[in-house]
């Protein structure tokens, strides 16, 4: 291998490991001088320390990008394994991706496709329409005149995310066998590689976005792009470009005459009816990834991070909803059961003291059905206080969804109503 | 005169029972008392409901009402439903049953309905009336009973329950939500009283609906009590029907406070939004009672009738002798037409 690929891939080793071993020492020394003065170390406010070292994991992620900006955003929605200091920091990594160089791009849009750009686009902007952790876009026309987004991987992002999984591996087996940690780190990291290797591959994107298509093949108020397949493959993807608003841009709503509570109530109801009635689901729809056309119609973009639930799950979710929005304790500890929420004892007063946690949650406000924000965190906080609680993965996922879909209404200063949207109601 | 005012927790007062109702594992509302089942709510709640409706028909007034001829027969019928389980095709059945469960859970909205300020919009007075106690107890226990309340379960839970004792706990289509969230309108409301406010005609026309729904319900309790009662195809012909007939005993209460408040505000006059104009509340309530009727025992049976149909054409697709089948259950359906205008069985008051 060359040795300069060899001595960056040290450096970055190094400086990963040299970030984990600060955030492990500012954890630890405040630990160790409160058991030397005799004090319990569980009883320290540990904010302000979190707080530091999210901050130094952001910085150095935003520096060596690619694997560690994906890991930043995985930590960043999981509220119910991190203190909040780590999700509200590190969720900033979403949108702060700076864009590669066109050279860079044109790279791998000429070893995709196999001929130079011009031979294929009759014109390709040298600026980003977006960047994100794994891939930006560019705005380009084919030669057919038809205007196009193109979805670049960045050319060494396979290389990068297998050292650095390799790196962040051999620390959290360094950290459990130092100190057995509270949070289980190397199941998280399982879960994350399994994700990547899907991302990676855009043609599994691509067939997200075909599926997706499908499910709202009769609903002209969900638009996703088409694909130009002859121009796509695993690392690029070239997609019909749709204009439209940004989801949570209510200046530009109501200047073109879009009602903002009909675009909430239009995004609860279709995440709802992928999540709960189709059961394969958008996973990430972040304000960037729904565009708003007037009517309202939304244009669906992004498809990296889509799932398929597994049977049953959307009913119990549905049973979960409503048993909160009834108050119907019973009704929700059966329904935490069904999602697949696990106590290690099978004590119900751990599902019960959730429920009630929630239940309190929601009657501050009127709830009309919706997982908000603020659910979502309570309800995440207090599974974080009772370790015995497990909470399954795809609950994280569509609470997540719901948490973003919260954030656009309430950046909209709509409410949605879930169950309106079962009932129908777009 | 018998009292006609009462507190909310009155009105959500329980009748004492001597053993709770468990349905399928679950505790649920009402209970026992000398073995006979006693609803949930109904210590104060019944007594008022009549004293409301004494004082109307004292007072000259009809209370409305939806005539049978109205009520649609449930789709499948009793013995289309029965040959479907008898050959093993149990989707469309258990489908039909989660969605009656979920739709008695969403009676519980009766309770976020947001009623203008009657005293305003109501030109006569109003106390002493079940339309003065509507956000006094009458929604809340309304609610309560359709979807459970804390410890408790309700009508959707005692559902599910009498799905899974006659069914053997099937296993639920995964499309019975879809099916829900497909089936619903999209767009505004048309409006028939524009001079009235948008409040006052949403929670008439509200109120209305439910009233309809709970009416038509009937028809379904009957059909359920014979499926699930059955022998040859329930697993527990006793306890599934029983359960239908708690609940069928719960909703009565439901039914005549709607009435009750629909007919008071019919003997009324209600103001119209800008306060100029008065509009008789018969006309209104009439009014807007028919076209629910009509959207509702027309074009939506149709529709359900065409969705459940579809269904079951699916389900038979995949069963034995598929054709031989479809042509049975075909041959079975009651069929149903919507009354004539002027049939004499229209009228919308009881007598």
């Amino acid at each position: 291998m060359n040795p300069r690929v060899e001595l960056e891939r040290g450096l970055r080793a190094a400086r990963i490991g040299y970030t984990a071993l600060c955030v492990w020492l500012r954890e630890k020394i405040p630990a160790w001088w409160d058991r030397a003065w005799g004090r319990d170390p569980a009883k320290r406010n540990y904010s302000r320390i979190h707080q530091r070292n999210a901050e130094q994991i952001f910085r150095t992620a935003t520096r060596l990008r690619g694997l560690l900006l994906k890991v930043c955003q995985v930590v960043g929605t999981r509220s119910d394994v991190f203190p909040p200091e780590y999700v509200r920091t590190l969720q900033r990594a979403q949108d702060r991706v700076p864009p590669r160089s066109f050279e860079v791009i044109r790279g791998v849009v000429e070893a995709q496709l196999g001929k130079p750009l011009d031979a294929v686009f009759s014109s390709f902007e040298p600026t980003a329409l977006a960047s994100a952790s794994l891939a930006q876009v560019h705005r380009a026309r084919l030669l057919d005149g038809r205007e196009v987004a193109v979805k670049v991987q960045y050319p060494d992002i396979e290389h990068i995310v297998r050292t650095d999984l390799a790196t962040l591996r051999r620390i959290c087996i360094l950290y459990e066998r130092f100190d057995p940690q509270p949070i289980e780190l190397l199941p998280l990291l399982d879960e994350l590689q399994t994700h990547l290797a899907l991302e990676l591959d855009f043609r599994r994107e691509i067939e997200n976005a075909d599926r997706i298509r499908a499910l709202f093949a009769n609903d002209p108020a969900v638009i996703v792009p088409q694909i130009d397949y002859a121009h796509s493959g695993e690392r690029v993807i070239t997609m019909e470009l749709v204009a439209g608003i940004k989801a949570n841009d209510r200046a530009g709503l109501e200047a073109a005459g879009i009602e903002p509570q009909e675009v909430v109530q239009g995004l609860t109801s279709l995440w709802n009816q992928m999540i709960m009635g189709l059961g394969f689901f958008h996973a990430d729809p972040h304000p960037g990834n729904v565009l708003i056309q007037p009517g309202p119609r939304f244009v669906i973009l992004d498809f990296g991070l889509a799932k398929q639930l597994p049977k049953g799950f959307g009913l119990g979710l549905f049973e979960l909803m409503f048993s909160m929005m009834t108050e119907n304790e019973s009704a929700m500890i059966r329904a935490f059961k069904e999602l697949g929420f696990r106590t290690k004892t099978g004590d119900p007063e751990s599902y019960r003291r959730i429920a009630r946690e929630m239940m309190s949650s929601a009657r501050r406000g009127d709830v009309r059905g919706e997982l908000t924000e603020e659910m979502t965190d309570e309800l995440m906080a207090s599974i974080r206080k009772d370790p015995i609680v497990s909470v399954p993965s795809d609950f994280v996922l569509v609470a997540r969804v719901f948490a973003l879909l919260s954030g656009i209404a309430h950046t909209l200063g709509g409410r949605p109503n879930t169950l309106d949207s079962l009932a129908g109601n777009r | 005169m018998s009292k006609l005012d009462w507190t909310r927790d009155e009105l959500l007062a329980d009748l004492p029972y001597d053993e709770p109702l468990v349905a399928g594992g679950v505790r649920c509302h009402g209970g026992f008392r000398g073995g006979r089942y006693v609803s949930p709510r109904t210590a104060n709640r019944v007594p008022a409901i009549d004293a409301w409706q004494a004082r109307l028909r004292a007072e000259g007034h009809r209370l409305v009402d939806v005539p049978r001829a109205f009520v649609p027969p449930h789709y499948p019928n009793y013995p289309q439903a029965k040959l479907l389980l008898q050959e093993g095709v149990r989707d469309p059945v258990t489908r039909s049953l989660t969605l009656i469960s979920i739709v008695e859970g969403f009676g519980a909205r009766i309770r976020e309905l947001s009623l203008p300020d009657l005293r305003k919009e109501v030109v006569e007075d109003l106390s002493g009336t079940a339309l003065s106690h509507l956000e006094g107890g009458l929604f809340e226990a309304h609610a309560r009973d359709e979807a459970g309340w804390r410890e408790e379960g309700g009508h959707k839970q005692m559902w599910e329950a009498a799905r899974d004792l006659g069914l053997a706990k099937p296993e639920i289509p995964d499309d019975v939500l879809l099916a829900m969230m497909m089936g619903g309108g999209r767009g505004e409301r048309k409006r028939l009283f524009p001079e009235l406010s948008h409040r006052l005609e949403d929670a008439i026309t509200f109120m209305a609906n439910v009233m309809v729904v709970e009416i038509f319900a009937e028809d379904v309790f009957e059909w359920a009590k014979k499926l699930l009662g059955d022998p040859e195809v329930s697993a527990d012909p006793a306890g599934a029907p029983a359960l239908v007939s708690h609940i069928q005993a719960d909703e009565k209460p439901h039914v005549e406070y709607l009435r009750t408040a629909l007919s008071e505000l019919r003997a009324r006059t209600l103001r119209s939004h800008e306060g100029k104009s008065q509009i008789s509340g018969q006309r209104v309530i009439d009014g807007i009672l028919e076209t629910q009727l009509r959207q509702m025992a027309s074009t939506r049976p149709q529709r359900e009738r065409a969705d459940v149909q579809k269904a079951i054409r699916l389900a038979l697709d995949d069963a034995p002798r598929a054709a031989a089948l479809a042509t049975r259950f075909e041959g079975l359906d009651s069929g149903w037409a919507f009354p004539e205008h002027g049939d004499s069985r229209l009228e919308l008051t009881l007598p």
